[in-house]
């Protein structure tokens, strides 16, 4: 009896699979958690969208759709620019250095509010000098690896 | 007395520096600790190992305190774990005793840091002591408390806060089953074509800097990088100002009590795993009004709300680090990212780290007392200038956040732009996954913890071939069991006592 409850906790790993046995586990387990999830607050979710107390909605009321979005496309262009121009001059930390005085420039000037002519001044000056005290410090002084 | 050796100038500059950067960070709503630390790691990749954690414990504790300024002046938490402060501090600023509230906080502050650091000294080594003996069924046994733990403390409820720490195993696992720790080298949890990318899996530093850099401005862009200080006017902002009562340290007369509990609590709160400064501030505030002689009086300005709060949540920076040096298992998401700092330098925090790196622990010590009193001279004497730091407008700051999270990542690895395509991904998931409630605390220990676990856990298994190893190994198993039993237990009961509550 004892033996056929011990053989039942036994475990055998195959080491030429064993790379696949945690992550099943884990991959099991955030199913039934998930499922636990929807069954125990599943009924109240919809019962709440249905009495109208909650709404299927993904972004916040109202929300800004222009800084939201022109931030994630202006990143993944900083990001394709940088990994470019960083190869016409490699190992200069230069593709960093002329690709983040343009992007934090367009950022600046995507969050700023009630642009007047002495916040413009202060967006040029402060995207200029942020990024080559940055290039100087980090890149030449501190030989960091810049792209 | 080695560590003398390794003590310097510099280390004292760094951390001053670390300090004030950190207050800055802390000071300005919507900009974090964790962040503080996350951004600045780069710095440290050419400084040597106890420069460089000078400069990131003085950004920990900078970024801790600097939260009080606007929570007081604005009635704005600069940081989550000042939230009880805004409770008391903000009516005394509308009282006209604003500096009196700032300095009341900033004297507790250093109390319950110091305290912390005391309590870090002398426990962490002891803790070490015990762990070492650990074999790796108690320390698959650890990281299961951990989550427990995590879970049990979410905001919302256990079974998503375990969902989020599990969710950050399974991507830890993406990549390689590393031959180093015993594996096969095969990978796993991917596509042929994402092979070359994620042979070692994500990085660490990428995943930490997306999530708590990029991720926290996707959020605010979503809201419209409003600055609200702005809205604010000019009047509260000015300190010191001969119509404002003055402070002494008269202040504390009668509340030594409430100072060196709120710090224990801080301290204590710290040591669970994956548990910020809020859930500190939170709970020393109710315990102050339980044991208060006039609760009726907190929440309208009572200088003991600031003191409770404040020493709390000070009193988490010694505490955070006791599990990290101890077990290797970070108290919060700044200890988090401190992770990444010691593994950038090729060191192995847990167990053995005190034992093997004395002089290094001795100098973090140092460095920690050091913040603390650099932070309290510099809020103490330089509060009028602070308190202009949360003018600073967002749309200078946050594109230079952005510049520095890329010379982050980008430079970990030195030089591969997967990781700044990591950091993306991550800043977006981040922001994406608060949306459906995941939860980042929980996510990054898991993250961290994930591999770990994993290479304990097969291991085990391979060489006992039995689950039940795990329930009759030692004493200690058993224990850790009961343990995890509770935190589970503690966590049924507080959901049900809510829900009645609301019911």
């Amino acid at each position: 009896m004892g033996d056929t409850v011990l053989s039942f906790f036994a475990v055998n790993i195959d080491f030429d699979q064993s790379h696949l046995f945690f992550p099943r586990i884990i991959m099991c387990l955030l199913l039934l958690l998930f499922a636990a999830i929807v069954v125990l607050y599943g009924r109240a979710f919809f019962q709440d969208i249905r009495a109208g107390r909650r709404r299927l909605r993904f972004f916040e009321e109202n929300y800004d759709k222009i800084r939201l979005f022109g931030t994630i496309v202006g990143v993944i262009v900083y990001f394709v620019l940088m990994d470019y121009v960083g190869t016409l001059f490699p190992n200069t930390g230069l593709g960093f250095l002329l690709v983040s005085i343009p992007f934090m420039m367009f950022l600046s000037f995507l969050y700023v509010h009630d642009l007047n002519r002495r916040k413009t001044v202060i967006i040029l000056l402060n995207s200029t000098i942020a990024p080559v005290t940055a290039w100087y410090i980090l890149g030449n002084l501190f030989n960091i690896t810049l792209p | 007395m080695e560590f003398l050796t390794l003590l310097s100038p510099e280390l004292f500059l760094f951390v001053i520096a670390g300090v004030i950067v950190g207050i800055v960070f802390g000071a300005i709503p919507g900009m974090t600790a964790t962040m503080a630390v996350a951004v600045c790691l780069p710095l440290t990749y050419s400084l040597d190992m106890v420069n460089g954690l000078g400069l990131l414990l003085g950004l920990y504790v900078g970024g801790i305190s600097g939260g009080l300024v606007p929570a007081i002046l604005l009635n704005i938490p600069g940081t989550p774990s000042s939230i009880t402060t805004t409770f008391d501090g903000y009516p005394m600023t509308q009282k006209g005793e604003g500096e009196k509230a700032l300095k009341t906080g900033i004297t507790s502050s250093l109390f319950g840091g110091l305290l912390s650091v005391f309590i870090l000294f002398f426990f962490t080594p002891v803790l070490s002591d015990f762990a070492i003996k650990f074999s790796y069924i108690e320390k698959f046994l650890i990281i299961l408390f951990a989550l427990s733990v995590i879970a049990s403390l979410s905001k919302k409820s256990m079974l998503v806060g375990i969902f989020s720490g599990v969710l950050g195993i399974w991507f830890s696992l993406i990549g390689t089953y590393d031959i180093s720790v015993g594996g096969n080298g095969e990978t796993r949890l991917m596509f042929g074509f994402m092979e070359y990318y994620l042979e070692s899996g994500f990085s660490l530093l990428p995943v930490l800097i997306g999530l708590f850099g990029l991720g926290t401005i996707l959020e605010e862009a979503e809201k419209g990088v409003k600055d609200e200080v702005q809205s604010v006017d000019g009047a509260s902002l000015a300190v010191g100002t001969s119509r404002t009562r003055k402070f002494s340290f008269r202040v504390f007369k009668g509340q030594f009590v409430n100072l060196f509990r709120s710090g224990l609590i801080g301290t204590f709160v710290g040591m669970l795993p994956g548990v910020g400064g809020s859930a500190a501030s939170v709970l020393s505030y109710t315990q102050q009004k339980n044991f208060s002689k006039d609760p009726s009086k907190l929440g309208k300005g009572a200088v003991e709300g600031v003191i409770a709060s404040e020493s709390a949540n000070n009193g988490l920076t010694g505490g955070a680090l006791v599990p990290l040096l101890s077990l290797g298992i970070p108290g919060d998401s700044t200890t988090a990212v401190l992770i990444g700092a010691f593994t950038l330098q090729g060191l192995q925090v847990g167990p053995l780290f005190i034992a093997e790196n004395t002089g290094i622990w001795h100098s973090m010590v140092i460095a920690l007392l050091a913040a603390n009193f650099v932070m309290f001279l510099i809020m103490f004497f330089a509060i009028k200038y602070i308190a202009k730091v949360v003018t600073v407008p967002k749309y200078l700051l946050y594109p230079i956040i952005i510049m520095m999270c890329v010379v982050g990542a980008y430079a970990i690895n030195y030089g591969i732009m997967f990781d700044v395509w990591t950091l993306l991904l991550f800043g977006v998931l981040g922001y994406v996954g608060s949306k459906f409630g995941i939860e980042v605390a929980p996510f990054i220990i898991g993250f961290i913890l994930g591999k770990s676990a994993e290479v304990y856990f097969v291991k085990s298994l391979e060489s006992f071939g039995s689950l039940t190893i795990f329930f009759t190994k030692s004493p200690i198993a058993v224990f850790l069991w009961i343990l995890i039993l509770t935190s589970v237990c503690y966590s049924i009961y507080s959901s049900n006592k809510k829900s009645s509550i609301s019911s």
